[in-house]
């Protein structure tokens, strides 16, 4: 029996990897806007080599971004779709109940953590938060990047909305990036200094056991199910 | 008389001989203003220029002793080549050639304007040739000359002689309007453009200057109150999309850009209006026709995308405002949740060991 268990394919290893150095760079090309009095900002503008350029690559990664969304976005909807994989990311009434055991468990009203399937709700909160704030982020990008066809639909007062909504959004992804995410993958007990499964793929059995033991009971069950019908058709 | 005193008296008598033999034989006495009118005080004295153009060189003594100079300099402070009278004909080939044959007399007394005029673009174009471009006595006058600057308006018509265009433009705007009832509050000519070392107004370091003169007074709260003008106008000009490319351009020292939007694009250049006015360019019906300018095929519902210097709030701009109050409640609330969750989480694991 291996010792590791394969939780991330290659392409959603690869899918993290750009995502996380396109939020970078737009983070970076964009708070050098958002925050453009302060003189790091100023440092910043200076060094890419002036405000043209940043506003170049933030528009680039920005379109980049989107192509990327839109592909995993495909890409998920046909795996589910086509039942290839499971919808394993939706969230569900469980999802509630768990952050209910969960709260009661911090409380120590009860002393049963919720046990989690393949991701827990923290995880679902973070993927959806990432999911909208990104159609967010594309949508009012878009409508800044081309506000003269975007009034000949709507008003023009959605432009300035869309400056402020980007603004501020980017600035949410940003602060939940570096509070949460920082915190689940580097911080948190159970994974200090570093969890690299989203780079290698893999995880050990005990951290499966521990965090997932739902989606880890399913791997046993199935893969106890492929031996007995490997078995079954042996001669 | 004491011995004394004798002694005195001849050393002061033996200096004076000395020092008056030493000027008098170098140079005698300039002409004085008397020894020149005798012949240019004639209404008819007139001489013949080059290009056979008669040349009047009449001057009224009255004239000159009302000028800003009369009585306080000589006509040999100017006119340093006549050192005496009769003096020889001077030949100049026109009219042009005698003026700036005599511009550099003044910098004599005002140097520090004429060190100023050489950064100007008036001297560019002198030094290059350009003959038509105005020194000295094209703005100030020569034997007639009052103080600068009064009446004030004066200037605007001054500059005007030659931009005749500008001058046409700026006597319609609303700061002529203001100026023409004596109105000293209203900028004119020298205002934005300076009066000695004009830099050139159409490089793209100018027009990036521009939002920084206008502020100049429209960001004083006492002026602008005089007219219920906002003063929000630089901040919230420097807050948005062009505000913040033009003071980030100029910071870089951008020689070549695509220019954004200033002032004067939206306002006009000299014939700025009142902005309730129904000339006004900047008014909703107008306002469009600027944008296109840069922003061409904009559609009717364009300009409102410009919240015309206006903070954001329920009445002007409300979803703008909601948007902001939104997210200012909503940020927090998401950010503190996560941070209860981690502590809880942390504190869950700490209780467990």
């Amino acid at each position: 029996m291996n010792e590791y268990i394969v939780r991330f394919s290659v392409r959603q290893r690869i899918e993290h990897f750009s995502v996380m150095i396109l939020f970078l760079a737009l983070g970076l090309t964009g708070f050098a806007q958002k925050f453009v009095d302060s003189p790091w900002a100023i440092w910043t503008i200076n060094t890419i080599g002036g405000i043209d350029r940043v506003r170049w690559l933030h528009r680039a990664a920005g379109v980049m971004f989107t192509v990327f969304a839109m592909v995993h976005i495909s890409i998920a909807l046909f795996m589910v779709l086509t039942r290839r994989s499971r919808p394993s990311m939706i969230a569900s009434r469980k999802d509630f109940q768990d952050a209910i055991t969960q709260l009661r468990y911090y409380l120590r009203i009860s002393d049963n953590p919720a046990r989690f399937d393949r991701f827990d709700y923290r995880q679902k909160f973070e993927y959806w938060g990432m999911v909208l704030g990104g159609m967010l982020m594309i949508a009012t990008g878009f409508m800044l990047l081309y506000p003269v066809i975007v009034t000949r639909l709507l008003p023009g007062e959605f432009i300035p909305v869309a400056r402020v909504a980007h603004s501020n959004e980017g600035l949410l992804a940003f602060l939940i990036v570096i509070i949460w995410h920082i915190f689940n993958a580097h911080l948190s007990p159970e994974v200090f200094p570093f969890d690299p499964s989203i780079f290698t793929g893999k995880v050990s059995r005990e951290y499966m056991e521990k965090e997932h033991p739902l989606e880890y009971a399913r791997i046993m069950r199935e893969d106890e199910e492929k031996r007995e019908a490997e078995t079954d058709e042996a001669p | 008389m004491s011995w004394k005193l004798l002694q005195y008296s001849v050393l002061f008598a033996g200096l004076m001989l000395i020092s008056a033999g030493q000027a008098a034989p170098a140079s005698p006495d300039p002409p004085s203003n008397d020894d020149c009118l005798t012949c240019h005080g004639k209404p008819d004295a007139s001489s013949k220029l080059g290009d056979g153009e008669a040349l009047s060189l009449y001057v009224d003594r009255q004239i000159f002793a009302h000028s800003v100079h009369g009585g306080k300099l000589a006509c040999t402070n100017c006119h340093t080549n006549i050192t005496a009278v009769p003096h020889a004909a001077r030949q100049f080939k026109d009219r042009r050639a005698m003026s700036l044959a005599y511009y550099e007399s003044c910098k004599e007394c005002h140097f520090a304007e004429y060190t100023r005029l050489l950064d100007g673009v008036h001297y560019a174009a002198l030094e290059k040739g350009k003959e038509k471009a105005p020194t000295c006595v094209d703005c100030h006058g020569s034997h007639a000359m009052g103080p600068p600057a009064r009446p004030r308006k004066q200037i605007s018509a001054t500059c005007a002689q030659c931009h005749v265009a500008v001058g046409a433009a700026y006597a319609r705007s609303a700061h002529s309007d203001a100026l023409a009832k004596g109105n000293a509050d209203v900028p004119v000519c020298t205002d934005c453009h300076r009066a000695h070392d004009n830099a050139n107004p159409l490089t793209t370091a100018s027009h990036l200057r521009i939002s920084e003169l206008c502020a100049h007074c429209h960001t004083n709260e006492k002026l602008m109150a005089k007219y219920g003008i906002s003063t929000q106008v630089l901040t919230t000009y420097l807050a948005d999309f062009h505000g913040m490319t033009a003071s980030l351009h100029r910071s870089e020292g951008l020689k070549s850009a695509m220019l954004t939007a200033t002032c004067t694009d939206c306002h006009g250049v000299h014939d700025i209006t009142w902005v309730k006015g129904p000339a006004s360019g900047v008014i909703k019906a107008n306002l469009l026709i600027r944008c296109q300018h840069c922003h061409k095929g904009a559609g009717p519902n364009f300009s409102s995308a410009w919240l015309g210097h206006y903070e954001p709030s329920l009445r002007h701009a409300p979803l703008v405002y909601l948007t902001k109050l939104f997210y200012m409640f909503f940020i927090p609330f998401v950010v503190g949740g996560l941070i209860i969750q981690i502590l809880l989480h942390l504190w869950r694991v700490v209780v467990n060991i």
